[in-house]
């Protein structure tokens, strides 16, 4: 390390450009939103001083409340899809066999398609009439199956769920292989020494190891789960009727169509809120475990 | 014993084969059904095309403005991945290898990013642009798209500078170097590996965006690749074949540029995650 003399406008310098455009594009509108969502205003016209009067509205609120419960769907369906099934994919492909990093190339494929391109995508899998899902059930005698995957409430959220967990499967894999490959050698040849292998091995030894990544991995999944935008704003929009609604679409309605800048800010103040508060509730559990 | 190793095994791969098949299926059947006529795709989406619609991708291309899409893509991305790495390098700099009053605050403000959901800061940073003057135009999308990436560059090229030997610095201080120059000439060059990983993953953040686009960009000649595909989809929904052939043009830069280089973005995607 260098000693500090003449070198302190050095630091404030190279700081600098870095912090103005962090500062004032990632963090100073955070606290705007929360300032925005007192008031009325459409974006145009002078704002008006409401008060609570966004949220107590938003608590009345149904087609909110609907958007809540689906977010909490998106947040289970990854947390029971993604991450089961992630680790059971670097289980599998942790150990030498092989085609073993074919697969990996396959599994991660996903993430590296932009949501965009997944949503349309799954478009045309989904798509009634012409759709790679029902022409397989109507190829293999299953026609009664078929559905409107994406245009009938009953099916939407699941459809959706499914392209979700299709684009992020990967994502947990890589990030749990990572984890597995730094479990010392030893401590497998200790496990399998004392006779432990195969599931027994998986359940008592491998997983324990790996306990922290599992945490962060679910961290990460919850959070992720409230930053569903792109995938549902272009499958449905959030329809229909509502069906498919989540925070953030029925932010970004509110503000961009329906031009309620502060009816939406207070959207988003409370999908920072839950996000938090879900985050800090499973970071503290786990710790609580540890101990 | 053996034979149940076998069976295992046997079952394993039916598991992998069968995840591997639902990865690449839709992909490859959109590619497949992007080479047919329209009349082809809806008498049979599965049979092969009995000849290849190439006029598919040309009309494609034409009706879809990929053209313009591709050159903002490419123009903003760039923009953005270059003032990131640069800025954020700078930054990871001086925070991994000087010590100063307010360092740990500034890193842990940097770090802070990672947390933040963009979508809480979406309407301010609209009528940040608006007031500035910048809607609608690449500007607009390179700030927020630097702004929000600076986190993690910060956090793996830092993590990476501060592993280096501490008399690293000196032979340049004893031949008369300034900071910035061996930041420029000693630590940069080192630093190739993790610039490496954070450029790729910028480049891939970047590419793909599109809430910024969608609240940000109005006009049709500087939309991106993630936006103008959303919106050509949206109103082209006559034509199946046509979305498909559109997707396809899009998917291919995107697929090779990770064939070629998934090792090294692997190894920085969970650089970035597992140690934290």
């Amino acid at each position: 390390m260098h000693t500090l003399k003449g070198t302190k406008y050095a630091i404030f310098f190279g700081l600098l450009p870095a912090l103005i455009i962090y500062l004032g594009i990632a963090v100073v509108p955070i606290g705007m939103s929360a300032y925005y969502s007192f008031f009325n205003w459409d974006g145009i016209r002078p704002l008006s001083y409401v008060g609570l009067e966004n949220f107590t509205e938003i608590f009345k609120d149904s087609i909110f409340w609907l958007s809540v419960k689906n977010n909490a769907y998106i947040l289970l369906s990854g947390l029971l899809g993604q991450i089961p099934v992630g680790l059971l994919l670097a289980l599998i492909l942790n150990r030498k066999m092989k085609g073993a990093g074919f697969f990996r190339t396959i599994g991660f494929l996903p993430v590296v398609i932009s949501s965009v391109m997944v949503s349309l995508i799954w478009s045309t899998v989904y798509n009634t009439e012409y759709g790679l899902l029902n022409s397989i059930l109507g190829a293999v005698g299953l026609d009664s199956w078929q559905q409107n995957w994406l245009g009938d409430t009953a099916w939407s959220m699941l459809s959706i769920s499914v392209a979700y967990i299709w684009q992020n499967c990967g994502f947990f894999m890589v990030i749990f292989l990572a984890a597995l490959q730094n479990i010392p050698n030893e401590v497998n040849e200790a496990a399998e020494l004392d006779g432990a292998s195969g599931l027994r091995k998986v359940m008592r030894i491998t997983i324990p190891m790996i306990r922290g990544t599992i945490l962060v991995a679910v961290v990460f999944s919850i959070s992720n789960s409230f930053r569903v935008f792109d995938l549902i704003q272009i499958m449905t929009g959030g329809g229909p009727a509502h069906a498919t609604e989540v925070m953030t679409v029925y932010m970004y309605s509110n503000a961009f169509v329906n031009m309620r800048f502060g009816y939406g800010s207070a959207v988003s103040v409370l999908i920072l809120l839950f996000s938090l508060i879900v985050v800090s509730v499973v970071n503290r559990l786990g710790k609580e475990k540890e101990a | 014993m053996e034979k149940k190793s076998g069976l295992f095994r046997t079952a394993v791969y039916v598991f992998l084969g069968l995840f591997a098949i639902i990865n690449i299926f839709p992909i490859f059947w959109m590619i497949v059904n992007s080479f047919k006529t329209e009349q082809e795709y809806s008498g049979n989406p599965f049979s092969f095309p009995k000849s290849l619609q190439f006029s598919n991708y040309s009309k494609a291309w034409e009706v879809a403005n990929m053209n313009t899409y591709f050159v903002n893509s490419i123009i903003i991305t760039f923009a953005s991945l270059i003032v990131t790495v640069l800025l954020g390098a700078l930054a990871a700099y001086f925070l991994s290898r000087f010590q100063f009053k307010l360092r740990g605050f500034t890193y842990g403000l940097f770090l802070l990013g990672m947390l933040v959901p963009i979508h809480a800061t979406l309407i301010p940073i609209f009528m940040i642009m608006k007031q500035l003057h910048l809607l609608d135009t690449h500007l607009s999308l390179i700030l927020p798209y630097t702004a929000f990436h600076l986190s993690l560059t910060i956090f793996i090229l830092e993590g990476f500078m501060r592993g280096f030997p501490k008399d690293l610095e000196e032979s340049g201080v004893m031949d008369g170097a300034g900071v910035f120059r061996i930041f420029w000439s000693i630590i940069l060059p080192i630093t190739r590996p993790a610039l490496a990983t954070v450029i790729i993953l910028n480049f891939i953040y970047n590419w793909n965006e599109f809430l910024f686009a969608l609240v940000l960009i109005s006009s049709s000649a500087l939309k991106t690749l993630p936006l103008g595909l959303a919106n050509f989809v949206g109103i082209e929904t006559a034509s199946l074949t046509l979305q498909m052939a559109a997707l396809t043009i899009a998917l291919v830069p995107i697929l090779i540029f990770y064939l070629l280089l998934q090792k090294q973005l692997v190894n920085g995607m969970t650089a970035g995650s597992v140690k934290g």
